[in-house]
């Protein structure tokens, strides 16, 4: 065997743990699921094929699923945006030459570090509408704290709340890119008189902005898939009002065995993950700032 | 940052930090104070944030109940156990031939392990479910630690760049003296990515130990749950009038956290690197 092809060889050997999960673990299930949403299924009986029924039914008919898509976007939007500003804003305080930094960044950060499933069990305590630390706070202030949880107006803030204790995550990655923008930079602009101000929007901000482009691809895709907040704190109630696109997806697939449904609502679920996707990388260019070694 | 900070621009930083810490810090002293309380403080539900009861024997409690939680901790340390081998032997495998071995179809196969990185894991989650159950796999943990074995995109990604970081000369220097690919892969690779390894093995911890919905669509013997599923059980009442232990669910989640902790403490300085790295190979 020449060189050549020993070494094509072994790339086949390296990467086969690789190409035998695509082909199990993707792209078959991915083939699987598309034929499955095609069928009413309830895992019991053989599949029934019914066409595009499932999505006819789910683009017309279903109003909890255009409700859990609603309530999606609406919680994903908010917690992303305001996570990201104050992870910004907390970053940037914590990049400031200053003694005892590193212990306000440990600190920001160990409420990340609680698994969503017990910050999740934690938070049905703090917004219990009577018994809850949150409103007996406002109490003190004589404010009549909101109902949170059982309430369809105020249950997505207090999901949004929740998602905002974890803000050390970001802050941390946020943190970790600005270290890395050279202090050169900023000795310039001082020079040129430029106050922190202006030093955050015109140096950390465009230097930061592929490391903030990155959370905000994964952050999009994340918060689609948020489940164990709402399965554990809502149940996606009152009334539907913190029903999202997964916990329906579950719901349908694993509590009512509708699995031809369920593959439906998956795919409808890819496709909005896809076309957010393309756009805030489609926008990139308007708005991330490339060091001219990375671009190629 | 402005090199020369003033006076009051430093009181104003270190004010703001102080505040937000203690914020951010409450709720975890709410969790030990309801985690210290009795019985019949929680049956009432009269918590306080500073804790008033110091019933310590609780923590000792969780572990005489009917629901087994040293059972729950051996299966969440079994899952976690074979999740990092799994990503650690795959992914470093997969990453040194994307990143070394020259074969046709190489850029294709390297274009669809990035394509997939966007796909969200619920397209494959039924189907998959259907596959393991056909396996015979319902309540055990082979669902959710073999598909480590498989790597996933995103570790090999990142593997990749820390090894096109070495130089080539190294290799070229082992062929020399004798060593085959798989010599180069064990022998020069594997040593110079450690801390990239276990980075990995942090973040793969740190995803497996408080994964919550896998357990639940996979397990539904008590005896089977990690401790994640295992809390949840505890917390979860069979009748709408009965109160959740919650003295006890509530030690439950710090054991849950506490791990996670001692991790993070620990693999910070790993950490910081691969995300730095994360953050600046992504856009590459």
């Amino acid at each position: 065997m020449n060189m050549r092809k020993r070494e094509a060889l072994w790339f086949y050997i390296m990467v086969s743990p690789w190409a035998i999960g695509f082909l199990v673990f993707t792209l078959g299930p991915m083939v699987y699921s598309a034929y499955l949403s095609l069928t009413n299924w309830d895992l019991f009986n053989p599949p029934q094929f019914v066409g595009f029924q499932n999505y006819i039914d789910l683009f017309t008919k279903d109003k909890i699923f255009w409700k859990a898509v609603g309530n999606t976007f609406y919680y994903g939007l908010t917690s992303m945006v305001l996570g990201m500003v104050s992870a910004l804003w907390l970053a940037n305080l914590l990049n400031k030459p200053l003694p005892g930094m590193r212990v306000y960044r440990t600190l920001l950060y160990i409420p990340a570090t609680v698994p969503v499933l017990a910050s999740s069990l934690l938070f049905i305590r703090l917004l219990a509408p009577d018994a809850g630390l949150v409103n007996q706070f406002l109490a003190l202030f004589g404010i009549d704290g909101p109902p949170w949880l059982l309430s369809p107006v105020w249950v997505k803030p207090a999901l949004i709340l929740m998602s905002l204790w974890g803000v050390g995550a970001g802050t941390t990655l946020l943190l970790a890119g600005m270290k890395g923008i050279p202090m050169e930079f900023y000795e310039a602009a001082a020079l040129d008189g430029a106050n922190s101000r202006q030093q955050f929007w015109h140096i950390t901000l465009p230097m930061l902005s592929p490391v903030i482009f990155f959370n905000l691809v994964m952050g999009l895709i994340g918060s689609l898939q948020t489940f164990t907040e709402v399965y554990i704190v809502t149940g996606g109630g009152p009334n539907n009002a913190s029903k999202m696109i997964v916990p329906y997806l579950f719901d349908n697939a694993f509590r009512w065995y509708k699995m031809g449904y369920a593959s439906a609502i998956a795919w409808v679920l890819f496709g909005i993950a896809l076309l957010f996707t393309v756009l805030v990388f489609r926008s990139s260019s308007l708005w991330v700032y490339y060091e001219s070694e990375v671009k190629k | 940052m402005n090199l020369n900070l003033r006076m009051p621009e430093k009181i104003t930083v270190y004010a703001i930090l102080t505040a937000l810490s203690t914020l951010l810090g409450v709720p975890l002293l709410y969790v030990f104070s309801i985690a210290l309380a009795s019985d019949e403080t929680t049956y009432l539900a009269k918590f306080t944030l500073i804790p008033q009861e110091f019933h310590f024997e609780n923590f000792i409690r969780v572990f005489s109940l009917d629901l087994n939680f040293t059972r729950f901790f051996m299966n969440s340390f079994t899952l976690v156990f074979f999740a990092i081998i799994g990503q650690l032997v795959s992914s470093s495998m997969v990453a040194y031939g994307f990143a070394r071995l020259r074969a046709p179809g190489k850029d294709i196969l390297f274009m669809i392990l990035l394509s997939t990185m966007m796909i969200p894991g619920e397209v494959t989650m039924i189907p998959s479910f259907i596959l393991f159950r056909y396996f015979g796999w319902i309540n055990t943990l082979l669902p959710l630690i073999v598909p480590n074995f498989f790597t996933n995109a995103f570790n090999v990604f990142l593997l990749r760049q820390f090894i096109a970081r070495i130089p080539t000369e190294m290799d070229e220097a082992a062929q020399i003296d004798g060593l085959g690919y798989f010599g180069i892969y064990t022998r020069i690779i594997i040593p110079m990515i450690k801390p990239a390894l276990i980075a990995i093995a942090i973040n793969t911890f740190t995803w497996n130990w408080g994964w919550f919905m896998g357990p639940l669509i996979y397990i539904n013997d008590f005896e089977k749950a990690p401790l994640a599923l295992g809390v949840q059980i505890l917390s979860a009442t069979s009748s709408s009038g009965q109160v959740p232990p919650w003295n006890l669910v509530m030690v439950g989640s710090l054991l849950l956290t506490l791990p996670m902790l001692v991790t993070y403490f620990f693999g910070q300085k790993y950490m910081d690197e691969f995300g730095v790295i994360g953050g600046s190979a992504a856009i590459k």
